[in-house]
């Protein structure tokens, strides 16, 4: 070969080689690829999986905050025949829950907030002059204490036997089922959303190796192995996953700040519905949706050129 | 002459889908460092042999080896190996449109995971010895007939190869470049390459005093000549 090359530098002499060093072309054409049309479908897929996985994760801080609140308080409701006895047993009871340690706060309703509260079915009237009002006792569980508080409970009806204990776990559990729900649709939706990146990536991937059937086959002949194929086509997917799926989260967090900016600013909203910001949990759960959506398509592309590589010689 | 031969037909046959088969009963040896032209008139089956040398065809009968290894049942896995022992100028030159005269040179280069560093030069002064030094960055929808003709000749010889293989290379150059052409494909063969050259041009063949196998209607029906 040395002859060879002895001859080849005998020869002209053209520009300096060198000047190629910064070339390094894919060796797919990007059209191949479904460029454009392709990066907007994964920005449109990306979007919504970034919205799903939002809403999955502002469903569980909202129902962890309602069910931590839930879940600490209790009512005690005491009745009796008449007013006297209602405030005896009040009383004890008050002493009783005190004494047990189990609550850091223990707070008698007073009968004006009572009537406040009835305000709303009785009118704005004396009802306590002609109704036997039961006694409200709001405790704050002392979760520290780790007392046992259906113990705690039961003895309370020793010195209050007009009690009806509200520990609120008929609301918590109810609100548990319907979060677990709605977060499991939000969950599915996110699947599906992935899946469908990954059908798009096996039809775009077909697609591209039908397209550029000619290059492939030139690229075998000059001795390239599948992998070497698949990772030219991985890596072509990679991109345009990386630059579709960035596009999508811009939008998605666009969306999502303008929505709790209005939850923010919205007076009557606030009061039942649920209270959410970009926080920084938020944003790095959605900062891995690109990078779910870039592997999910590369790695689709690249077993499906695999696969499609085997039928050939 | 090494003994064990680097293409070996047994028998071989090739059929294009159901249709009745272009070549029968090719029973081929060539050895290392030999030189043969391969001639026919035009749809013999010279390309379909070519075809099966470079493992772009199975045989759809018979057996072939390559280099010692049994090209038919070898595992896929084990085919680039293969092919990047060989060099191959096709025909139709089957350039990459979108790569330039440098890019598909190197082609082989890269696909085998070789450091862009370490073809730079050998590429370069392929392409300028082709007379296309100053045409590095030009890609082939840009380039004549000749040019992309030898930008194939160029990628085909860049990996200095065990077999080269070219069909009708000197179809779309000048008398002078072609002359130029073949003095290399002959200095190779020189250095240990065997080389085998498919062509309808007997005048070719006569002036090289190199051995031709002759195909017609798919069978090999003659060899001759001096011998590599």
């Amino acid at each position: 070969m040395n002859e060879v090359q002895t001859n080849i530098n005998e020869v002209q002499t053209g520009r300096n080689s060198r000047d190629h060093h910064g070339k390094n072309a894919p060796l797919l054409p990007e059209a191949g690829a479904g460029g454009a049309p392709l990066t907007a479908v994964i920005a449109v897929i990306s979007f919504l999986a970034a919205m799903a996985l939002a809403a999955l994760l502002i469903i569980n801080q909202t129902t962890s905050a309602w069910t931590a609140s839930l879940k600490s308080e209790a009512t005690i409701q005491i009745k009796g025949e008449s007013a006297e006895a209602i405030l005896a047993q009040t009383n004890a009871a008050e002493q009783y829950l005190n004494d047990s340690g189990a609550f850091s706060k223990v707070r008698i309703i007073s009968d004006d907030e009572a009537a406040a509260l009835l305000e709303p079915w009785l009118g704005n009237n004396n009802v306590a002059a002609f109704l036997t009002i039961p006694a409200l006792i709001e405790v704050e569980i002392n979760a520290r204490a780790g007392a046992d508080l259906s113990t705690v409970y039961a003895g309370l009806v020793d010195v209050a036997p007009g009690v009806i204990v509200d520990d609120h776990s008929r609301w918590h559990d109810r609100l548990s089922a319907a979060a677990q729900s709605m977060q499991s649709i939000a969950f599915l939706v996110f699947a599906l959303v992935l899946a469908a990146a990954c059908a798009v990536s096996i039809f775009a991937a077909r697609a591209g190796l039908a397209a550029n059937r000619d290059i492939v086959s030139i690229l075998h002949l000059v001795g390239a192995t599948d992998a070497f194929i698949a990772e030219e086509v991985q890596r072509r997917f990679f991109l345009l996953g990386l630059r579709g799926s960035l596009a999508g989260l811009l939008v998605a967090m666009v969306s999502l700040g303008a929505a709790a900016f209005t939850l923010r600013t919205s007076i009557n909203a606030s009061n039942f519905m649920p209270e959410f910001s970009l926080n920084a949990t938020l944003m790095i759960a959605l900062l891995t949706v690109p990078i779910i959506v870039c592997l999910a398509t590369a790695i689709t592309a690249r077993h499906t050129v695999l696969r499609a590589l085997i039928d050939e010689y | 002459m090494d003994n064990t031969p680097i293409v070996a037909f047994e028998d071989a046959g090739l059929a294009y889908g159901s249709e009745a088969e272009t070549l029968s009963d090719i029973n081929l040896q060539l050895f290392p460092g030999e030189f043969r032209f391969l001639t026919g008139p035009s749809g013999a089956g010279k390309t379909s042999l070519l075809k099966m040398i470079y493992l772009a065809k199975r045989p759809t009968r018979g057996r072939l080896h390559l280099f010692g290894e049994d090209a038919v049942a070898a595992p896929r896995d084990a085919l680039p190996t293969l092919r990047r022992r060989i060099g191959v100028v096709f025909q139709e030159f089957r350039l990459i449109d979108h790569l330039t005269a440098f890019e598909n040179v190197a082609l082989p280069m890269k696909v085998a995971g070789i450091n862009q560093n370490q073809y730079i030069e050998d590429v370069s002064e392929l392409l300028n010895w082709v007379g296309l030094g100053r045409r590095m960055d030009a890609k082939p929808p840009t380039l004549s007939g000749g040019e992309k003709q030898r930008v194939a000749l160029a990628r085909a010889l860049v990996t200095k190869p065990d077999l080269i293989l070219a069909d009708e290379p000197t179809g779309n150059v000048d008398p002078a470049m072609s002359e130029r052409i073949m003095k290399l494909f002959v200095e190779l063969n020189k250095l240990g390459a065997a080389v085998v050259i498919a062509t309808h041009d007997l005048h070719l063949v006569q002036s090289l005093g190199k051995s031709a196998l002759t195909i017609s209607d798919g069978r090999v029906v003659r060899s001759s000549g001096a011998g590599g």
